[in-house]
């Protein structure tokens, strides 16, 4: 006899729970803040990711799909993208800036190289015009996607502003010269001292090239006028512009030293110039109409524009700095200048957002120098690319880099080098061009419970000692576990690092891991939330779901 | 061999040959020398099982209950309240189709709390889907021990063995053992196709609703009804192993040509045979027939023996209170289903241990048709006896 | 056999009807998931027991029993006995609710302890009757709104205070017993694998949030449950035969009202004169519970800060079997 019961319970999984579901969890990749703010596009969280697993390489291969200018960016860039990090509502934010620049000195020490992506050579031509970030960011992109490009510049060496105006102290000139050699080793040709309109005229461009890209950067000092004395006044040894400064100090030209000099400006420049200042051994003060870092009105735009690590150091390195003062007149004791008279800056801007400072009487100051600089901003010259100037897009010239536009960042001229370059490509290709279609959603630190990353502090390269000593840089790289450290400071912010919070978490098992990631079983996923709740990067959106939104809606219309 | 042996010895010594590997239980007047004696044949090692002390009849049951699904074979024993704090444990033995066994020292049921002997416990439980013997002497409370074990696990049916308490389980009598090699033979080992195991995970107890409870009630009644030939079949081949039979379902005695049958269960047969012996001798066509199985009820049985009777007296030691005999009833409804219409006379007595003499159940025998009309029961007349001595209390 | 993750073997599988976003669903998830499929699991009544087992669907993919109510330590007691007896040493766990340990089922518990049964007991404590439609238990902490503790005008929700089980529990010489939750998976995953390890009772306390009896949104019961910890209201301790021999010391006490808000049973407290005595009177309750474990300056290396914290690829996983590794100490 073989007593039995008849029945016997089969498997809960015939039963699909993914019925009551009305709002259903989908993973999605959203764009953090830092990418978001950089100018350049990098994907900062993707590099970084690859730096947590010391796949250095891969890391930089990665960041240099946007930036083929790691080590100089990561010296120089002001970096918005730490502004913006997640990381500040925990701790501070990551340091992406030294780790931008730690795999750019290793790829520099390593050797590696570029690698064109696989495809066709292409046959159309593209001249590019100046051989500054904004350009060589653009050659790269086409270069390594098989064009055949040229690059005109007027100058002797190439890097146009990298070159000239930024000191040795924060970008060692070799940096800067082994990253251009790396991307002009894609198969660039780069013709120096080619002025257009002089060396080559604009119609031979237009007749030998399929697209032109202007990347002429801003060269020309923005006018000041004090005394009724245009800046074009060359006689005066006591006047000049933080660009001229620059440009003699990096080509090693004597200079007039007074004891004492006035820095007229709030940007980086005057800050650069202020710093080199301090190394030849003179007295700076900075005349800077805006107001200081943290006691800004950045909702009226009146923080001064220079960096705050910038203004720090100069600070440090004993540099002189006045706020909210405009100048009044040049103070001369003949041909020589004596000072300037400064005088209180009331309002910034005039109400079309102009630069327009106005000067409140009575509040006069003198401050003593023997050369006034003024850097004050610069401007594009156009001087021989007149009617390339007025050419648009559909007729094969593009404009791009500080040339045009507002913001002055080295990183923003390697985006619109990019950008030129994906637009250069499309219309080639006679495709449409959309710019950034990976860009997602945002996301912002509230989106994202921040107590389930450790607390860890940020990791600093070291500063040098002797900083005044010369033009020797002061900043130093990360160590190297430092840098595999500070990487994994990274919140992943919006892009799934695999912690398995989603997994763990799912009462239903409807979350099931694989070796690529986690799916979810939408047969039973009951839309509790919990998995979206409870990931920490807010990789996790909850949509309505569907299938309920058609049963709802059938519902309301068929009572 | 013979022995002289206490009840309780006789059954914890027949338990012992069935190999039991759980032993739980919590102490209960009259079932404590069972449970006592099995304790000291594991401490002695005499017993190879885990002796488990519960800190309650409910924990006892469900001790049991968890070691028959691991796959263990177990036992219990209680009486009285403790049977009644099983009573949910119990039900969800016999629902999980668990083969138990346990032993019922029958007990009266409070209130007024009383340890003497009455089938009111046990009468409690006949719809818990268990298999329910009623034995009558020592030994038949050790064989069936034997067979029970058996019958269960055929069957997937827990069994109970109902032995009166005191009556038998405070009571020596010469008891035969068998063997140890013999029981073995006779009892092979417990193995259960649905015993809780990682290498085939099955979910044992779930939940149920209304489109299939009903199927699991009525594959226990399906069980039940063929327990009824395995009952018989196995104290058939019992009796060919050992000598002994126990009359399977139902006992008869001097049934041949009776025109009054009494019924009853248990160890009051005893003074019923007595009884019948003594009326026979006067020329009375009187036999008796003791009811072993209680649950499955036979009724097939009982009415192919009752078939030629005249008169049926049914004398049972519990009260369905409100109703009157339980037996009785199941009886008139079995006979009345078969087509015959004798009436069945039922009388309670014996509760709480007061003694059904055999000067009582002749008492009954006598009082013919004294019965109101509608009454469907009457209690025992008082057992009379000033020449005999007041027995002392054994609690 | 469902085998849809490679990753463990969803011992409690899809399909099974808890209500969405069930903590006891998913503490009762990653338990067995820790434990694995080789042991034998019992069952008190309860809603884990009605949702898993519904309609003739079982969710277990391990041997599963369920008996009745109050005796799942007991029947565990059994099948443990049972298989010491034929020489096994497969795991035996039970799993019941708060009304299964603190009340009806504490004097089976009891028994199965002092008898020594080397069987896990765990207690997913939900803090009311839910399976019946919340009623209160001696679970439910005080001034809970429950159906049988409704706030009324002679009302503040439960008069009585929660049932300190947990001491109850480690008052019988009890080899091993914790308190856990679902917010702290490896707090969670480091207290089952130390249970595992030990022989004899063992018991672990798992506040598991009910997003119906606590009317929570469904996606806040790992965040209330974090909440009730990091308030003091339920600490997070070690006993090891009666001692206390760790806690999770909290990184930053929080109010408990910040537990109390996003919970609907606790609404009637706020914005009346006696809801705030009451209100006054948990956090009464989390300081004094803080005081009595040293929740706050307790010398342990494991805080809630910690023990939060997510890492690149995983918090640890499910093992098949039983890793003896100590990656988390609790009282190192």
């Amino acid at each position: 006899m073989m007593p039995k019961l008849d029945i016997e319970p089969g498997s809960s999984n015939a039963y699909h729970t993914g019925d009551w579901r009305t709002r259903q969890p989908v993973y999605r990749n959203k764009w953090p803040p830092c990418s978001q703010t950089c100018p350049a596009s990098e994907d900062i969280q993707a590099w970084l990711a690859l730096a947590t697993e010391r796949q250095w390489q891969a890391a930089w291969r990665k960041l240099t799909e946007r930036n083929p200018f790691p080590a100089t960016m990561g010296r120089i860039c002001y970096h918005a993208c730490e502004s913006a990090c997640n990381r500040k509502h925990l701790d501070s934010a990551v340091n992406i800036h030294a780790m931008e620049r730690y795999l750019g000195d290793m790829a520099i020490l390593r050797g590696w190289d570029h690698k064109s992506s696989r495809g066709t050579p292409q046959a159309q031509r593209v001249a590019i015009v100046g051989a500054g970030p904004a350009g060589l960011s653009c050659a790269f992109q086409l270069a390594r996607r098989g064009y055949p490009v040229t690059i005109f510049d007027a100058q002797a060496a190439p890097g146009g502003t990298l070159n000239s105006a930024i000191p040795d102290y924060r970008l060692p000139k070799s940096v800067l010269a082994k990253e251009i050699d790396a991307i002009l080793a894609l198969g660039i040709e780069l013709r120096l001292n080619s002025r257009v309109g002089k060396e080559i005229s604009e119609d031979d461009l237009r007749d030998e090239f399929d697209a032109v890209f202007l990347a002429i950067g801003t060269q020309q000092p923005r006018p000041y006028q004090y005394d009724n004395r245009p800046n074009g006044d060359k006689s005066s040894h006591s006047v000049m512009s933080g660009l001229e400064f620059l440009h003699r100090l990096n080509r090693g030209e004597p200079m007039p030293l007074p004891k004492h000099i006035a820095v007229v400006g709030g940007g980086n420049t005057a800050i650069d110039v202020a710093r080199c200042i301090r190394r030849l051994g003179a007295e700076v003060t900075v005349i800077c109409a805006q107001d200081s870092h943290g006691n800004h009105h950045r909702e009226l735009g009146t923080e001064m524009p220079a960096s705050l690590q910038e203004v720090i150091e100069a600070e440090t390195e004993g540099v002189q700095l006045i706020y909210r003062a405009g100048v009044r007149r040049l103070v001369r004791s003949g041909e020589h200048l004596s000072g300037i008279e400064i005088a209180h800056v009331d309002q910034v801007y005039d109400r079309h957002g102009n630069f327009n400072p106005v000067l409140f009487d009575g509040t006069e100051e003198f401050v003593p120098a023997g050369l006034a600089i003024f850097a004050i901003g610069q401007e594009a010259d156009w001087q021989g690319l007149e009617r390339l100037s007025q050419a648009t897009e559909s007729d094969g010239v593009w404009l791009g880099g500080d040339a045009v536009g507002k913001s002055k960042l080295a990183a923003t001229a390697v985006g619109s080098g990019y950008q030129a370059a994906m637009s250069i490509m499309a219309r080639l290709k006679g495709e449409p061009f959309v710019f950034d279609a990976h860009k997602k959603a945002q996301i912002t630190f509230r989106q994202m419970p921040l107590h389930y990353y450790p607390k860890q502090p940020r990791h600093e390269g070291e500063i040098s000692e002797q900083r005044l000593d010369g033009f020797k840089e002061v900043v130093k790289g990360l160590a190297d576990d430092d840098a595999a450290r500070e990487a994994k400071r990274c919140l992943s912010c919006g892009v799934c690092f695999r912690c398995d919070n989603c997994w763990h978490f799912c009462p239903d098992a409807a979350v099931i891991k694989t070796t690529a990631g986690y799916e979810i079983d939408y047969d039973y996923c009951k839309g509790c939330g919990i998995c979206a709740q409870e990931c920490p990067c807010g990789h996790i959106d909850m949509d309505l779901d569907p299938a309920s939104a058609r049963t709802y809606s059938a519902q309301v219309l068929d009572p | 061999m013979k022995k002289l042996l206490e009840g309780s010895q006789a059954v914890a010594e027949a338990v012992s040959l069935c190999r039991p590997q759980v032993v739980a239980a919590y102490p209960i007047t009259p079932q404590t020398h069972i449970i006592e004696r099995l304790a000291q044949q594991v401490a002695n090692g005499e017993l190879e099982a885990e002796f488990i002390n519960a800190e309650s009849e409910f924990g006892a049951a469900s001790i049991v209950l968890g070691a028959v699904a691991a796959g263990a074979r177990a036992f219990t024993a209680t009486a009285s309240q403790g049977l009644l704090l099983m009573t949910e444990v119990l039900y969800n033995i016999a629902g999980l189709r668990l083969p138990v066994v346990m032993v019922c020292a029958n007990r009266a049921v409070g209130a007024p709390i009383n340890i003497f002997s009455d089938h009111q416990d046990s009468m409690a439980l006949r719809d818990s889907g268990w298999i329910q013997l009623y034995v009558e002497s020592n030994q038949e409370a050790a064989d069936s021990m034997i067979q029970a074990y058996r019958i269960a696990e055929a069957c997937e049916l827990p069994v109970m063995v109902c032995m009166d308490g005191f009556f038998l389980t405070h009571t020596f009598e010469p008891v035969d053992l068998p063997i140890q090699a013999a029981v073995d033979d006779f009892l092979p080992p417990f193995h259960f196709a649905r015993a809780l195991d990682p290498s085939r995970p099955m979910t044992l107890g779930g939940a149920s609703e209304a489109d299939n409870y009903q199927e699991y009630r009525s594959a226990q009644q399906a069980a039940m009804e063929d327990a009824q030939p395995v009952i018989e079949a196995f104290d058939a081949e019992f009796d060919d192993q050992f000598g002994r039979a126990h009359g399977g379902l139902l006992q008869a005695y001097r049934l041949d040509e009776a025109q009054t049958v009494l019924l009853g269960m248990g160890s009051l047969m005893g003074a019923v045979r007595d009884v019948v012996d003594k009326l026979r001798d006067q020329g009375q066509a009187v036999g008796a027939l003791r009811l072993r199985c209680f649950r499955p009820f036979p009724a097939q049985a009982l009415a192919q023996y009752l078939s030629g009777a005249q008169r049926i007296i049914v004398l049972e030691k519990a009260i369905s209170i409100g109703a009157g005999g339980i037996v009785a009833a199941e009886l008139r409804a079995a006979l009345h289903q078969a087509g015959i219409m004798t009436p069945v006379e039922s009388v309670i007595g014996g509760l709480g241990g007061r003694d059904l003499t055999p000067e009582v159940i002749e008492a009954v025998f006598q009082e013919t048709t004294q019965d109101e009309a509608g009454a469907t029961f009457r209690f025992a007349p008082d057992h009379v006896t000033p020449d005999e001595p007041v027995r002392e209390d054994c609690s | 056999m469902d085998k849809r993750d490679t990753f463990r073997h969803n011992v409690l599988t899809s399909g099974h009807r808890a209500c969405s976003g069930c903590g006891e669903a998913m503490a009762a998830r990653m338990v067995t998931d820790l434990i694995g499929p080789d042991a034998i699991y019992i069952n008190a009544t309860g809603c884990l027991q009605v949702f898993t087992t519904h309609n003739q669907q079982s969710a277990w993919q391990a041997p599963w029993i369920h008996s009745v109510f109050a005796n799942a330590a007991a029947v565990a007691s059994g099948v443990e006995a049972a298989l010491r007896a034929k020489g096994k040493d497969t795991p035996v766990v039970v799993q019941a609710g708060d009304g299964g340990t603190f009340d009806i089922g504490l004097q089976c518990l009891s028994g199965m302890i002092e008898r020594g049964h080397d069987v896990l007991f765990v207690c997913y404590d939900n803090e009311a009757y839910m399976n019946t439609g919340v009623q209160r238990s001696s679970s439910t902490p005080h001034a809970v709104r429950t159906t049988t503790s409704p706030p009324g005008r002679l009302s503040q929700g439960k008069h009585h205070l929660k049932k300190d089980v947990i001491s109850i529990i480690a008052a019988h010489h009890m080899p091993y017993a914790a308190t856990a939750t679902i917010a702290y998976f490896p707090d969670l995953k480091a207290k089952v694998e130390k249970a595992m390890r030990i022989q004899g009772p063992r018991f672990l306390q798992i506040l598991s949030p009910c997003p119906l009896g606590w009317a929570h949104d469904s996606a806040l019961s790992v965040t209330v449950s974090r909440l009730a910890v990091e308030t003091g209201l339920f600490p997070l301790v070690e006993l090891e035969h009666g001692e206390l021999i760790g806690v999770m010391r909290l990184a930053e006490q929080k109010p408990v009202e910040e537990y109390l808000r996003p919970q609907g049973r606790f609404k009637h407290l706020f914005g009346t004169k006696t809801g705030a005595v009451e209100l006054r009177h948990l956090q009464a309750l989390a300081d004094a519970r803080i005081r009595r474990y040293g929740l706050l300056d307790a010398d342990t290396q494991w805080d809630t800060a910690r023990a939060m914290q997510s890492a690149r690829h995983g918090r640890g996983g499910y093992a098949s079997s039983m890793p003896a590794s100590e990656e988390v100490k609790n009282d190192a």
